[in-house]
Order: structure tokens, then sequence, then C-alpha cells
């Protein structure tokens, strides 16, 4: 467990800074948001992302926490990254 | 690594820019020794289990459910090895962890005599008996560990210096790539399909951003476990005495200098209290190696270290006990500034602390490190490609960076599954059959570039990607032949070390069957897109064959 949130956190995060982008936008619901919601999605993404770093560092420590975290958000970003294409991918079909 | 595309297909400003000139040297940087590079992050990433294919690759040393009790099998080590190698003037063991399900051993033959340090032995011993285990001969995961940072048939020196400059040339790589990429926040989640250089561009810096803070501190750390190889000097000058440079190595180890013998017999008091009370202080399955000097005589030590689980440092911590009486004669859990950060460093780039979920996390960002490295390579040829006069017929050097790609990248994959299956195939009883394993694992990367060579670049690719998937695909097939340990078996008896690396097998099988189809469907480049120049649409359209 003590894995699993921070991980699901990252992932939300990253959700959210994503579709914080112009071309992410475009990509997934065919036009840009309204800047105030694109705000918003930026600033909830990264405060999530901080959120799952304090849980790590809770739990863990300042040193394996930061490692963990380093981890979490690379995977975290990788799948979102890849969430994207599949969509699409799907999209263009 | 990161290339800005744009700098590609824009015309050139008089002046070289910073970018461009990052540019540069980081697409020479990344391939004068990339394929040293690609080797060392694929086996470095194997070696974070390097424990779990040791397991697999000695099938005969049973499944361990539960790790047994330390203390109680140091005791039983400790008297093997009184019976076995009475003279032995020092003796060192890995108690079995959760990670390993047998106790390495090394000690000196014979004691030490002024102008000779002895021989030495190894070995492996079963923890349940003490008895030295009979599983076949092989270096296991280790071979990967060992050829990570000094490669083989060759001295071990230089072939630090060589990992240590391919390590140096990383660290250039990526601190010019941050540099060259532009649009570091701005491209973060972009990428496009089928546009040739730009979509492997867009996987290249996927690959390198995401992972970027672990790409930058395991170069960087890597460097730093060698330190003392690469920068010798500091310590000439500061340790000169015997006593400061005793000092000076008890800071980075636990190892005790074995003094003279007092030539009066006693023997070592319980091993098992002296464990028993690491177990106390540390936590249970947390003592890490006993070593002892002078065992047998009224001078021996015994120093008990901590193990590696949970704390991030490679710092020596140990209890030191005095051999004939067992009484504790110091503990050590400290050591200087520098050291600890040296220490800290260190155990970063080993990861051994790391929970199971961490140690995913580690090979799996780690394995992103190895596939940055990868399409970085393959990139050189994709991008110049469209600029040669003739495609069919290129210049030697993209000739052979091309085929060293294909040898390099997919021959890599083939030469590491042909030793998995020269672990399960060459008989038990042929001599040196551990270094066969480890020629086998030459010679079949030795007849990929041979291949590679032979064909023509995107068929050498599509063989040996297939070539690479069947080897994989067919490995649990293999083991359930030619031993106990059946896929089934393993499901049905919990044992996790041979289900996971039976499962991974068949996953990388379908990465490698994945790329060698996509390889495969790739349209050759059309003759008319061939004109140099002119059109960045014709451009791109003639860059894909071979890649």
């Amino acid at each position: 467990m003590s894995h699993l949130l921070p991980f699901m956190l990252c992932l939300a995060g990253f959700a959210g800074l994503a579709f914080a982008m112009d071309r992410q936008q475009r990509n997934v619901i065919g036009r840009p948001l309204k800047a105030a919601a694109t705000y918003v999605l930026r600033v909830v993404g990264a405060c999530v992302l901080l959120c799952a770093l304090g849980l790590l560092v809770t739990w863990n420590g300042w040193g394996l926490a930061l490692v963990i975290f380093s981890g979490h958000t690379s995977l975290a970003a990788g799948l979102v990254y890849c969430g994207l294409l599949a969509y699409v991918k799907m999209d263009a079909r | 690594m990161m290339h800005s595309v744009a700098d590609e297909d824009e015309p050139r400003l008089t002046g070289r820019g910073i970018r461009q000139s990052m540019s540069q040297l980081h697409t020479w940087a990344g391939l004068l020794l990339g394929w040293i590079l690609y080797a060392m992050f694929l086996t470095g990433t194997v070696s974070y289990f390097k424990d779990e294919l040791s397991q697999w690759m000695r099938p005969e040393l049973a499944y361990q459910a539960q790790v047994p009790d330390q203390a109680a099998v140091a005791q039983r080590i400790a008297d093997e090895f009184s019976r076995s190698i009475p003279g032995s003037s020092q003796w060192s063991m890995k108690l079995p962890d959760a990670r390993n399900n047998s106790v390495y051993a090394f000690w000196r033959t014979g004691p030490r005599t002024p102008g000779s340090r002895g021989g030495f032995g190894e070995g492996y011993f079963d923890p349940a008996t003490g008895q030295k285990v009979t599983a076949r001969d092989t270096l296991g995961g280790d071979f990967f560990y060992r050829f990570h940072f000094q490669f083989h048939y060759m001295p071990v020196v230089w072939a630090r210096w060589l990992a240590g400059a391919a390590a140096m040339f990383m660290l250039v790589a990526i601190i010019s790539g941050v540099i060259t990429h532009k649009k570091i926040f701005i491209d973060f989640f972009t990428f496009r399909w089928g546009k040739g250089q730009r979509s492997w561009l867009d996987a290249h810096n996927a690959l390198s951003v995401f992972g970027l803070p672990f790409h930058f501190m395991i170069t960087y750390t890597g460097l730093v476990t060698l330190m003392a190889l690469y920068m010798p000097w500091g310590e000439r000058v500061a340790f000169q005495t015997a006593a400061e440079r005793q000092q000076y190595a008890a800071e980075l180890s636990a190892f005790i200098a074995p003094g003279r013998p007092a030539g009066v017999g006693a023997p070592l008091a319980s091993i098992e209290d002296m464990v028993r009370q690491a177990q106390d202080r540390w936590g249970r399955d947390n003592a890490g190696r006993v070593t002892a000097v002078n065992p047998g005589d009224a001078t021996a030590r015994v120093a008990v270290t901590r193990g590696d689980a949970g704390r991030i440092s490679m710092s020596p911590q140990s209890m030191e006990f005095e051999g004939p009486s067992g009484r504790l004669l110091r503990v050590r859990e400290s050591v200087g500034a520098a050291a600890e950060t040296r220490g800290v460093l260190y155990g970063l780039h080993l990861g051994r602390f790391s929970d199971i979920v961490t140690r995913w996390l580690y090979f799996l960002v780690s394995f992103m490190g190895t596939a940055m490295v990868g399409t970085g390579l393959v990139m050189w040829t994709v991008k110049r490609r469209q600029k040669l006069p003739n495609p069919d017929h290129p210049h030697v050097g993209f000739r052979a960076v091309e085929r060293l790609n294909v040898a390099g990248i997919a021959g890599l994959s083939i030469a590491m599954a042909a030793f998995l299956w020269a672990n399960r195939l060459l008989p038990q009883s042929l001599a040196g059959r551990a270094d066969w394993e480890i020629h086998v694992f030459f010679i079949a990367w030795a007849l990929t570039l041979a291949h590679a060579f032979v064909r023509r670049p995107k068929a050498a690719w599509v063989e040996q990607l297939w070539a690479a998937a069947a080897m994989l695909a067919l490995l649990p097939v293999l083991n359930a032949a030619t031993t106990s340990r059946p896929l089934w078996h393993s499901l049905t008896q919990g044992d996790w070390v041979f289900v996971a690396v039976d499962l991974m097998c068949g996953a990388l099988a379908v990465i490698h069957a994945t790329l060698a189809i996509r390889t495969a469907r790739r349209q050759p480049a059309r003759k008319a897109a061939r004109k140099p120049s002119s059109s960045p649409a014709a451009a791109t359209a003639s860059r894909q064959e071979g890649t």
C-alpha cells in the first residue's frame, strides 16, 4: 500500500498536467480548453504530485522518499504518455 | 539524445549557437561509445535482479519460501569451515536473505606468511545443511553485473577505465541533450505517429525526459563507484602512512585486516550468539556478512555487518567481536561526512536497499534508459539516411554504424538469451563450465555481428529480432524440459523467482517480436524521394529503410 496511493496520485497529477497542454486538449477533445480551466488543471496536477511526495516523505523519510518518488513519477509520466498515444491511435481509426 | 528537429529542418543560421554546438556534441558523444553504453545499460538493468537470476541459473537449489534463521545458518557454515579449512587465516560468508537462497563464501587457504598472502577459495553453501552445494557451475546473474562495469577478456583495470570513459561520455550526452532540447516542457507529452525521424525523436525524448533524474543519477553515481580508480590523487596525498590508509579503508568497508596470529590455539566462541546480537540490533533478516580473521587462534576477530535492506548507503556498519570469548569489542554505525556522501551515492547506484516494488521501478526506468540509448543510436542513421547522395550505397562509416546497431542492440539480446540457454544445455561435467557459458555469450554475439555485416540492414534487423524473440519465448519451454521446475510447478509452489523469470522471458519475447513485425512492415524508401534535398516532405519519406 505504501506504493499504490502515491503512484496513483502521480498518475493523476501527470494526467492533469498533460491535459493542461494545448496539443493534448486538441488531440483528445478536439479543441483547446479555456485558459482558466487549463490553469486549474496545471495547479491541481502539480499539487497532486506534491501530495504524493508528501505522503512518501511521511512514510519513508526524505532519502527513500525521493528515490521512490523519482521512480513513481518516471513510470507515471510514461504511462500517461502511452495512454495518450493509444487514445490518439484509436481515435484515428 | 534530444535533438531539435527544427534545428535540422531550418536553414542553418550563420554563426553557431550554443544549441547547435551542443547538438553536435550530443550526437557524437552518444554515438562513439554508444554500443558500449547500450550494453552497459542493458546488463546493468538486468543486474537489479542478479540475485534472482542467479537462483534461476542454479535450479538445483530449492526455492526458499522463508528466510532461514541467519544466526543458525552462520553457525552451521562456521562449523563446516572449522572442519574443511582448519588452517585458514580468514573466511567470510554472505548470509542468506530474502533474495539469496545460498551462502556465498570465500576464504584464504592456509596461513599468511611473510611474502605470501596464501591462496583463495570460494563456494556456495546450502543454508539448511551447511554443506557445499552441488549446483551447476555458473557465474549466474553476477556475469551481467560484472560485465556491466568490467566487461570480459580484458584486464580489469583497463575495462573499468573504458567503462568510466563511456560513463563520462554518457554524462556529456545527457547534459548536452538537455541543452539541445529546447522544448523540454512544451513537448513533454508529444508523440507524432508515422512521421519517421520526428517519431524516433519523440520516442527518444520521452524515454530521456521521463527518466531524466534516474539517467543523470545512475551515470554520475556510476562514476562515483569507481572514483578511487579514476581520481586517486587526493587519497594519495591525504593518506600517506599505513595507519592513515587503514583508517581510510575502514571508512569504506567493514574489512578487518588480519593481524599476526599468536600461534596459540583457541576455538571461536558461538558465531550464532554474535549474529543474534546483530539481529537484535538490525532486524531478523538483516545481518549481511560474517567475517572471521585468524579463526582458531587466540587473536581471532569476527565482524558481523549490517545488510543492505532499507538504508540508502553502502557505508559499512558492523559489530566486531573478540573471537575466542565472543565479547563485543565495538559497534560501527557511522562514518565521516565525506565517506557517507560516497556511501549514499554508491548505494543509490546499486539500489540494494530497495523493496521489491522499488526494485521494479529501478528496473523499468533503467530499461527506459536502455531504450533511450538504443533509439539514439538508431536515430543517428535515420537522420543521416536522407542526406546520403545514394542511399543504396552509403559510405563506409554509415554502413558500419548501421550494422553495429543491429549487432549491438538486437545481437546483444540474442547473446544474453544464448547465455541463459547455455546455462540449461551445457553438460554439468564440462570442465570450466561457468567459463563456457560466458564463451557462448560472446560466440553468439560475434555471430550476430557477422550476420549483420553479411545481410542487408533491414533483413538483419528483422532476422535478429525474430531470433531473439524465439530464443526468449522458448526459454521457459527449455527450462521445463531440462529442470524439474517448469512454470506450472513454480506457480503451484509459489516459487515467484522462477515464475517471474519465465514470464519476463515471455514479455521480452513479445517486445522483440513486435519490433520485428514493425521493422518488417516498414516500406523501403521510394526512389523518387531520394533527390538530395530540397523538400522536407520528400526527405521524411526516405528515412526508414533498414531501421
